[in-house]
């Protein structure tokens, strides 16, 4: 694969790294420590640092190197890219400096110099690479700043590199793990449609999501993400999206065409999923993450609280999601198992009065005639426990599925919580952003447009 | 790509090179241009500026009244700013009165009078070339839809028909084209060929700027009213 030296390295060397993490290039260095490969440290100052042998500079290095990484200022980074020609294979450039501050003539010669010397470049302006497989971690933030996620199946890939410490810390709150996460920066060279093309075919990634602020080339942007949308889950999230059209343009059609609202309009063509905000991307790739996507929209909604079930089909509906009737042969049956005061519906109202064992005979009854289940438990009464969570998973091997929980806080709610997402059931605090997880499990993006692509 | 979309193709280079040197056209200029390619424009006839309208009278007698005169001008970007249109002309001593009334106007160039066309549902098909993805097309509602509401979808070009027709549904007000409530459906088939056409013009990225604004909708058939273009600076590849 072209850019396994930047997602895969064996081997790593990093320009400008310090003895002490008061620098960002100690920073770098103690989170290269845990790597499971080999790493160089280069600074002319030092002859070992945090315990490993450093180098001058890169002519020095025992071997060329996959990647190298660099650290210093802005104005030596076009000099150490020259520096690199047949001495690695790939760059990340972290340093700041460039056409984010003005810098423009000293980002081009950067380009320029990269294109000469065949390195391939991610950055400048950027994090880098969290990859926990390998243990490969670039960026300049200690872990005792910034938990990272644990290994799992979502590549996360963002333009900004403070919004990519916002989303590793909301996904790892979410429970949600990674498989890689790449912060591209200013990309010069690499862009985000490069790195989804790398994405479709990296088999530990199941889900991406993608931070933008802007994308350099459009066109080449929607094919690659239409490309990987039809082998993974992409999810987007767009920002800027108050920019108008040109107020000075010749057309009324110039005038409307808004960078955002071109931009959404765009993806929807090509079937390519948008996150509204940030609470639901984190939502969605959870839910994304854990269970696979399935069609239909006939929802059946469990629920031991008649106005929660209300609140969650009010947003099935807002969702076009059809919270259908259940048929009458399993309403009658459902009325020979429950006690009277059951509300056999959909919602199908289990009152106060319900026992774990209650959900799991609904599921059992209701499995072949809908698409996906959400089941609400508020847990502030005694016949919910713990226990639920074994007994979905039991009821879920049959039942196959996408599957939601609503649980707000109190009472068991924790333990239930954490045994429910650790069998990879997604629960939310509120019925719906529970809906709204369940939408996406059923979402069929919409199909490709056929256009002269 | 369509054999018609290839002829279009080579009739826009024509026109463009027929043209060369100039940013933008005037009103019947680029519904000539469309009227080549197969929409439907009304039919009219353009008053130079200091031509006398006299000149133009077994030609006026093929037009059928009320008649619409319109301001034309490459600088003037909305004519109703600058009470550029008068309608419902009755008569020739009501034309000729419209005509020498909109010559005044500044920086007029002309006067394009034309058969005022039926009431129809009036919508906008328009392109730009976007910074970030090339050529695009617009559709929206026209009126108060397109001002008050932006209801409006835009669409990478070139646009195939099952494009064209993604691309109508996407509006909120779609319903209106389907017929709500007691009005008739639209020719929808109309309108997706005026888009196909207009989103093959653009991706030659030729064009730097069209507003079809309004066209007229009917049960059968649509009507480019008003029409705009501006020919790229840069080409785009």
């Amino acid at each position: 694969m072209g850019l396994d030296c930047l997602f895969n390295p064996k081997s790593v060397a990093l320009i400008g790294a310090a003895h002490t993490e008061e620098k960002l290039g100690g920073v770098i260095l103690r989170n290269l420590l845990r790597f499971r490969g080999r790493v160089y440290p280069v600074n002319p100052k030092y002859r070992d640092l945090m315990g490993l042998k450093a180098y001058p500079s890169v002519g020095d290095l025992p071997e060329p190197v996959d990647l190298a990484i660099i650290m210093r200022p802005a104005s030596e980074v076009p000099g150490i890219v020259s520096d690199l020609r047949n001495r690695a294979r790939c760059a990340i450039i972290e340093s700041s400096g460039f056409a984010e501050i003005g810098e423009v003539g000293l980002q081009a010669e950067v380009k320029r110099i990269g294109e000469e010397t065949g390195v391939r470049i991610l950055g400048p302006n950027c994090m880098g690479i969290y990859n926990p497989y390998k243990r490969l971690d670039t960026f300049f933030l200690p872990y005792e700043r910034l938990k990272r996620p644990w290994k799992g199946n979502v590549a996360v890939v963002s333009q900004s590199g403070a919004i990519m410490s916002c989303l590793l810390g909301a996904l790892r709150t979410s429970n949600t793990g990674v498989s890689t996460a790449v912060g591209y920066g200013n990309a010069i060279d690499i862009d985000e449609a490069e790195v989804y093309e790398y994405l479709a075919d990296d088999k530990k990634t199941g889900v991406v999501i993608s931070y933008i602020e802007s994308v350099c080339d459009g066109r080449r942007f929607i094919e690659k993400a239409g490309v990987l949308s039809e082998k993974k889950s992409l999810i987007v999230l767009k920002a800027g999206k108050g920019q108008s059209g040109q107020a000075a343009a010749f057309s009324h059609t110039g005038r409307l065409a808004g960078r955002y609202e071109v931009f959404h309009s765009i993806l929807k063509q090509f079937g390519i999923r948008e996150a509204g905000d940030f609470d639901d991307l984190i939502d969605a790739t959870r839910a994304l993450s854990y269970q696979r996507p399935s069609r239909g929209n006939r929802v059946c909604i469990i629920t031991n609280g008649g106005g929660s079930g209300v609140l969650a089909s009010d947003e099935c509906t807002a969702q076009n999601l059809e919270v259908t009737r259940i048929p009458h042969d399993r309403a009658e049956r459902l009325r020979q198992i429950f006690p009277h005061f059951y509300g056999i519906n959909n919602p199908l109202d289990l009152t106060a009065q319900v026992r774990d064992e209650d959900y799991i005979l609904a599921l059992d009854g209701l499995k072949d005639d809908y698409d996906g289940f959400l089941l609400i438990a508020l847990p502030n009464v005694p016949g919910i426990t713990e226990r639920l969570a074994e007994m979905v998973r039991a009821a879920m091997v049959k039942i196959n599925k996408p599957l939601v929980f609503y649980i707000p806080s109190g009472g068991v709610a924790r333990r239930l919580i954490a045994g429910l997402e650790r069998i990879r059931i997604p629960v939310y605090p509120s019925p719906e952003r529970a809906v709204r997880g369940l939408r996406v499990l059923l979402d069929n993006p919409t199909v490709k447009q056929s256009n002269s692509y | 790509m369509t054999i018609q979309g290839a002829d279009n193709i080579l009739k826009l280079k024509d026109f463009i090179g027929r043209n060369r040197g100039r940013g933008a056209f005037l009103e019947h200029e680029v519904k000539g241009l469309l009227k080549e390619l197969g929409l439907s424009v009304p039919d009219g006839i353009f008053i130079g500026k200091g031509v006398q309208p006299s000149a133009f009278g077994p030609q006026f007698s093929a037009l059928s009244y009320p008649l619409v005169a319109k301001v034309s001008s490459s600088r003037i970007t909305s004519k109703s700013d600058v009470n550029g249109v008068k309608t419902g002309i009755r008569d020739e001593g009501e034309l000729r009165d419209a005509v020498s009334g909109l010559m005044e106007i500044e920086h007029a160039e002309g006067v394009l009078v034309e058969e005022m066309a039926p009431y129809g549902l009036e919508v906008i098909v328009g392109g730009v070339i976007d910074e970030q993805f090339g050529p695009i097309v617009m559709f929206g509602l026209g009126g108060v839809f397109v001002e008050l509401f932006k209801d409006v979808a835009f669409g990478l070009a070139p646009l195939n028909v099952d494009g064209a027709l993604w691309l109508i549904r996407q509006i909120k007000g779609y319903r209106l084209l389907e017929g709500y409530r007691a009005r008739q459906p639209v020719d929808i088939d109309a309108l997706i060929n005026i888009i196909v056409t207009v989103s093959g013009l653009m991706a030659t990225g030729l064009i730097g700027e069209i507003d079809l604004n309004p066209v007229a909708l009917y049960a059968r058939g649509a009507v480019v009213l008003d029409a705009k273009m501006t020919v790229a600076v840069h080409k785009v590849v």
